[in-house]
């Protein structure tokens, strides 16, 4: 015993050196292409990441700048870019806990209580190069509660008292037990689509005039804190407009699939909007939306604030360029536009000096269907192991 | 004769032969100035394609274009082989039936060349596919490998006997020891069925040449007199095709465990089998190897796998477990009604496989040559080659690169989908408002 405990004690010791040493020790990336998404792409590329934070990024290092940091080549054709931002999500959210069923207006719900670092949809997102993610409760709620930004790696929360999320779609009406069972404990409204936007209105007005004691709320109708409204439909996206102008806020829409429909209204209130996912598969888009694989690219052409969320946006990116978006700016829907509407653009977004070092190692081209994501870098540590993605045989 | 009559007759001449004149012309087609994919082979750049009464009549550079021919340029883009879909019940109006043993249906009554399928493959460069019936029942009937363009299937079948399904996935309730028992009752019977006329044929032969004329009434007079019903007769019927090997299966495989039994039965019946496999199934990739069999894949390529007891997640790439075994494979893609991006469309498989480690020229050959070897159809499709089935896509660009889309699809040397005339897709696009 005596001669063990401090054997162990110097091992574990060690240990806790190396990876304080790891952690901070200043590496240098070199690749073929480093999209910093602040500017052109820098072709080939270097970026310094010391302490978790971008130290220098430039086509050379100069010696005197890099000192003695180890470098790390990530051989021809790699791309290295900033890692991207979903700016809304319910991944993270442990089980059964994103929707609440016992009342409808839950303004001081907080996502932020809810989240499970080790949950497999977070350790997901990050295999699929999402650094930065915006979590809100569930829609079936009216008014759902606060949401947080986290980061995927490093259980570390940016803010977890961001947006209140609030539902102008049929989601609320789903909740309703008392359809099937008259005797239900959770007889709830709404019902339909009328009562949704009845309960909102009802909140929203006697936070105004002082009836009802909501900070949430009321934060969020005088313009200190960020609103999202989910809606998907294009004649619910008209409603949250019309709300909007009644109370005189500046919504975030979320999931606007039918967006494209009335941009004219969108871009005249200048409104942001964070698409929902599109599919291929299906004839029509959640909630029974009328199905246009080219939404982003009508919201830009429209003069637009748009950013893409969405389970896998690298892929999302990848198709929405396809249909119609332009390259530069199908990467920066996941990267800088995310990081501007979460107002966390200071942050993450970019690669910049002072930036966090959120960083993702592609092999190739990030908009081609053919190429893997390599690592996914956040804060400085390559927190997931590499992919298991191969070289090709032959060819 | 009146002046009339003449002018009559000689309209008549001079409509036939506009009428035969403009047919011959749409007999022949040739596409030139594109870079040729012809899958096997080289490839040709700047080639000619020559299709002549829907058949491909040359592939290559200097060749002389008939003065009728229809011509298509294709400067600037590729020119590959239709892709042949290995595996689908999308154009089926109903994928299983209800009744779990109908190994005497056919795909064929129940194709329905209107669905939405068809479209979205002809806009995505396949020619050919295997319409199978679902996995859902334990002897689904029989499969059919048709053209994509068409609009009765009569006329659009390339293999009318393509094979018959079989699922190892117990439906319902059943257990998946009443379910294999159920299989190797049907299949038992068939194959004693097999074996009692072996017998009597033999017996036959010494018969034979005494009462020639008879031969007729007594099998006409046989089926009557055993107490068997119709179904039950039809049912053996169709499954001794299977047990003698004439027939193909296409074997479904649920889970990794379904590989061993489905390798059994194959053995065990001599069957001529072809593997189609659940995601699950990555874990038997050994099994599948030392089978030998061909290999249809899950939609779903790329997923998470957890541990059941230590909760362990790990990412599995499918193509990834089963090219490390060496066992060829072709793709299969999602059903229409799940929610998923990309992997609807058999190309984008083929890209997530190239992502994953597998060499293009390969992915291009799973997309084509391979499933139409797995299927039986090589002679007629899957590759452009003199003497093959006139089945061409004309692509913007390279192959699986993210701004490639098909340009023209023709079947049979005719065109049966054209980019420009696709309303659908500028609709999907957002772009009716610039026409």
């Amino acid at each position: 015993m005596k001669i063990k405990t401090p054997v162990l004690f110097t091992i574990c010791l060690l240990t806790v050196t190396t990876v304080i040493a790891q952690d901070d020790a200043a590496v240098l990336y070199s690749a073929g292409t480093v999209y910093t998404m602040s500017g052109e792409p820098i072709s080939p590329g270097q970026v310094l990441v010391e302490n978790g934070k971008i130290k220098a990024v430039d086509s050379v290092i100069p010696a005197a700048t890099r000192g003695d940091a180890t470098l790390v080549e990530l051989g021809e054709g790699s791309v290295l870019m900033p890692g991207l931002i979903d700016a809304y999500t319910q991944s993270g959210m442990g089980a059964d806990s994103s929707d609440e069923v016992t009342k409808e207006i839950t303004p001081n719900f907080r996502a932020a209580r809810s989240i499970d670092w080790k949950s497999t949809d977070m350790k997901q997102r990050l295999h699929a190069g999402t650094t930065t993610m915006c979590v809100c409760p569930g829609t079936q709620n009216v008014v759902s509660g606060i949401a947080s930004i986290v980061k995927t790696g490093g259980e570390q929360v940016v803010n977890d008292d961001y947006a209140l999320v609030a539902s102008i779609c049929s989601d609320p009406t789903a909740r309703n037990s008392s359809r099937q069972r008259p005797d239900s404990i959770y007889v709830r409204q709404p019902t339909n689509r009328m009562g949704v936007v009845w309960i909102l209105r009802n909140s929203l007005s006697k936070v105004k005039q002082g009836k009802m004691e909501s900070a949430p709320l009321a934060e969020a109708l005088n313009g200190k804190r960020p609103f999202f409204i989910v809606s998907r439909v294009a004649h619910d996206l008209s409603t949250a407009a019309t709300l909007a102008e009644e109370f005189d806020f500046q919504p975030i829409l979320v999931g606007g699939h039918e967006s494209y429909k009335i941009t004219d209204l969108i871009s005249a209130r200048n409104y942001s909007v964070i698409l929902g996912g599109t599919t291929t598969g299906s004839m029509f888009g959640p909630e029974q939306t009328e199905l246009c694989w080219n939404q982003a690219g009508i919201l830009d052409e429209a003069g637009i604030t748009f950013c893409i969320s969405g389970n896998n946006q690298l892929e999302q990116a990848r198709f929405a360029h396809r249909f119609g978006l332009d390259a530069n700016k199908a990467l920066a829907a996941i990267t800088t536009s995310p990081a501007q509407i979460l107002g966390i653009n200071e942050r993450v977004g970019t690669i910049e000096i002072g930036k966090d070092a959120d960083l993702i190692a592609l092999q190739g081209d990030p908009l081609e269907f053919t190429t893997a994501i390599e690592w996914v870098m956040v804060d400085g540590k390559i927190t997931e192991p590499k992919n298991t993605t191969r070289q090709a045989k032959g060819n | 004769m009146s002046y009339q009559t003449i002018l009559k007759s000689s309209l008549a001449i001079v409509f036939a032969i506009t009428f035969f004149g403009s047919a011959d012309a749409q007999n022949s087609l040739a596409i030139k100035g594109g870079k040729i994919i012809p899958v096997a082979g080289e490839a040709i750049e700047n080639g000619t394609l020559l299709i002549r009464d829907g058949k491909i009549a040359a592939v290559g550079t200097d060749l002389d274009i008939p003065v009728d021919a229809r011509i298509i340029d294709a400067t600037g883009k590729v020119v590959m082989p239709g892709f042949v879909e290995a595996h689908s019940s999308e154009g089926l109006s109903q994928a299983n039936e209800t009744n779990p043993n109908v190994p005497y249906v056919s795909v064929m009554d129940g194709i329905d060349p209107m669905r939405p399928y068809f479209d979205s493959a002809r806009r995505n460069g396949v020619t050919s596919v295997a319409v199978v019936p679902g996995n859902s029942t334990m002897i689904g009937g029989q499969a059919a490998v048709i053209k994509t363009g068409g609009d009765f299937v009569e006329y659009m079948v390339l293999k009318r006997d393509a094979g018959m399904k079989i699922s190892l996935r117990p439906a319902g309730q059943t257990s998946r020891m009443g379910h294999l028992a159920a299989l190797r009752k049907a299949l038992g019977e068939a194959k004693r069925k097999i074996e009692s006329d072996a017998k009597k044929e033999s017996g036959k032969d010494e018969e034979k040449a005494e009462d020639k004329s008879k031969e007729g009434e007594s099998k006409t007079a046989a089926t009557p007199s055993k107490p068997k019903s119709e179904t039950d007769s039809e049912l053996t019927k169709a499954l001794m095709k299977v047990v003698s090997g004439k027939l193909p299966v296409f074997i479904y495989c649920d889970k990794a465990m379904d590989v061993a039994y489905a390798t059994q039965l194959i053995n065990q019946y001599k069957m001529n089998a072809i593997l189609v496999l659940g995601r699950d199934c990555h874990k038997a990739a050994k099994q599948v190897a030392a089978s030998g069999l061909p290999v249809i894949l899950d939609s779903q390529m790329v997923f998470w796998d957890k541990d059941p007891r230590t909760d362990e997640e790990k990412k599995i790439v499918v193509t990834e477990s089963f090219r490390d075994q060496d066992v060829p494979f072709a793709f299969q893609v999602a059903r229409s009604s799940n929610n998923t991006l990309g992997n609807n469309y058999l190309w984008y498989q083929a890209a997530t496989a190239v992502k994953y480690g597998m060499p293009k020229d390969e992915a291009l050959k799973a997309l084509t040559l391979l499933p139409a070897e797995f299927l039986g159809v090589d002679q007629f499709v899957g590759s452009l080659e003199k003497g093959k089935d006139g089945d061409v896509i004309i692509l913007t660009g390279d192959p699986l690169k993210n701004g490639t889309w098909v340009e023209t699809t023709i079947v049979n040397g005719e065109v049966v989908y054209e980019r420009d005339n696709d309303e659908k897709l500028e609709l999907l696009l957002g772009k009716t408002d610039q026409k």
